[in-house]
């Protein structure tokens, strides 16, 4: 029998508009002690305003978020300090400082989350060992390349070991095997037991690393993509332009888009 | 807050406008004063002597401390919100505020820490010009320091903290335009009506000038006019900035 899945975050017929930009439509959406649950869809699809949502950045026009890392279910937007010492969070610009070294960042990033004078500085050389920041620990954050600082961002945002990761796009503008790293600290922690939900465009990677896939778009939920499932590029497009095409008055959208997914790649 | 604290001291220690502001309030401030004041008995009759003289009241040590007072309570106000602007705004202006959320640190916490931090550095470089500006005295031939050098040097340090406080709003402007410049464009829009509203001769009720009043900047009899009342008119003006600049970093949508 499958033991009942715990549910560290529900987000129940959540919408949300900017003017007249209707950026979320009403979408439900769990996540699971121990699982990797993936986010996909186009630029603006929702993704970014979908996580700042639940980390209570945002507030919903309507329906509800809660976050639950063991003390019960509690609304993000006002949430105790003792929620968010186990949510870790990186959304678009990372906790970076020109002015200070990477370990600096990252100590100061775990004192922030929570962490005592000891445990952080403690905590800090073993995240930079493994995110192999370890080269660049003592330079200054205006020195590193785009994508170191997108793993110091992340280091920033698992150094306190979190129950609940919220990561948009974490492997931006990392090399291959930033990337690796990357996938490989996701997976451990959800191994531990930790609920990862992490955006990115690149399916082929997200296969790699969730347990769950569910695609967005124009702010609202098409559907489930299976990781270990064939062509996920082609299941991806075929839901994008079924929706375009059930929104659209005329079927222009199939018409100017690409035909094959691969050759929208 | 103590961990907000520890973070934000690291980063206004690491900041070049930091620096470059303590410098010019530590160093060049007591220089400027000095070499005023020298230039000004020094009998000569050129053109900038001509502009000192008026600008000193009283003799010997009151004259000096009163002058780094009146330059003080502009230059404070200028280097505190230019450095409150940056430290506040450059989060928005680098997008790095939605970091700062959803922290057990709260939003509230971060934003009173960096006004502490400010505070206590803008407060430290007056206590240092008032250190420093004792061997500047002493280099121009004002003899050991009297009386009247301490009672200067008491209002040199009121001035400080007036306008210090006076700059707390830009926290709050720079939260609202989300960006620095915005705050230090607001603070020379501040200046520019501190101006006007002097010269109109209603400077004693607006808090941006009656400090600079006090110090002596329109001369004695203008300065003697200003009461408590006016001068402490700075306090509401710096708690209310600061109150409500600590209230949207924690009740608005900051990203």
């Amino acid at each position: 029998m499958t033991p009942t899945p715990v549910v560290r975050l529900r987000a129940t017929g959540v919408a949300r508009a900017f003017g007249t930009e209707q950026a979320l439509a009403g979408v439900d959406l769990d996540l699971h002690a121990g699982e990797v649950h993936a986010l996909v869809g186009l630029n603006g699809a929702g993704k970014t305003t979908l996580m700042r949502l639940a980390l209570g950045m945002l507030r919903p026009d309507t329906g509800t978020v809660r976050v639950d890392v063991g003390n019960g279910p509690v609304d993000p937007v006002g949430a105790p300090s003792a929620t968010w010492r186990h949510v870790g969070h990186l959304i678009e610009t990372p906790f970076t400082y020109p002015e200070l070294t990477v370990r600096e960042t990252v100590r100061s990033a775990a004192r922030l989350r929570g962490l005592d004078r000891a445990a952080a500085t403690a905590a800090t050389s073993q995240v930079l060992a493994e995110l192999a920041l370890d080269h660049w620990a003592e330079r200054r954050a205006r020195t590193l390349s785009l994508g170191n600082r997108q793993r110091v961002g992340l280091a920033c945002a698992v150094v306190h070991d979190p129950q609940v990761m919220v990561l948009d796009e974490p492997s931006n503008a990392l090399d291959p095997a930033g990337v690796v790293r990357v996938r490989r600290r996701l997976a451990d922690a959800a191994h531990r037991g930790a609920a990862v939900l992490v955006s990115s465009h690149h399916l082929d990677e997200m296969a790699r690393v969730a347990h769950r896939i569910t695609v967005l778009h124009r702010g609202r939920v098409l559907g489930t993509l299976d990781p270990a499932g064939a062509d996920l590029e082609r299941q991806f497009f075929d839901m994008v332009y079924e929706e375009e095409d059930a929104v659209a008055d005329a079927p222009t959208a199939r018409e100017t888009a690409p035909t094959s997914p691969r050759s929208a790649a | 807050m103590n961990a907000a604290l520890g973070v934000e001291a690291l980063k206004l220690y690491r900041a070049p406008a930091a620096r470059v502001a303590t410098a010019v309030l530590v160093l060049v401030l007591p220089a400027v004063s000095a070499a005023m004041v020298a230039v000004a008995r020094s009998g000569s009759d050129s053109p900038l002597a001509a502009k000192a003289r008026p600008m000193l009241i009283g003799t010997g040590w009151d004259a000096y401390l009163g002058m780094l007072a009146e330059i003080v309570s502009v230059a404070m106000l200028l280097a505190v919100g230019i450095v409150l602007s940056w430290v506040v705004g450059r989060e928005f202006a680098e997008g790095t505020v939605g970091a700062l959320l959803a922290l057990p640190t709260s939003p509230r916490q971060v934003l009173r820490a960096k006004l502490v931090v400010t505070l206590v550095w803008a407060l430290g470089c007056g206590l240092v010009a008032a250190v420093v500006a004792i061997p500047g005295g002493l280099a121009i031939g004002l003899g050991a320091p009297d009386a009247g050098a301490l009672r200067a040097t008491g209002r040199l340090l009121v001035v400080a903290v007036l306008m210090t406080l006076l700059a707390l709003p830009l926290a709050w402007v720079a939260t609202v335009l989300r960006g620095y410049l915005s705050g230090i464009s607001t603070l020379l829009g501040i200046v520019v009506i501190t101006q006007i509203v002097t010269a109109a001769g209603a400077g004693g009720w607006f808090p941006y000038a009656a400090p600079s009043l006090w110090a002596g900047m329109g001369g004695a009899d203008a300065a003697a006019a200003i009461t408590p009342v006016q001068l402490l008119l700075a306090v509401p003006v710096g708690l209310v900035g600061a109150w409500a600049a600590a209230h949207r970093w924690q009740t608005a949508e900051l990203v």
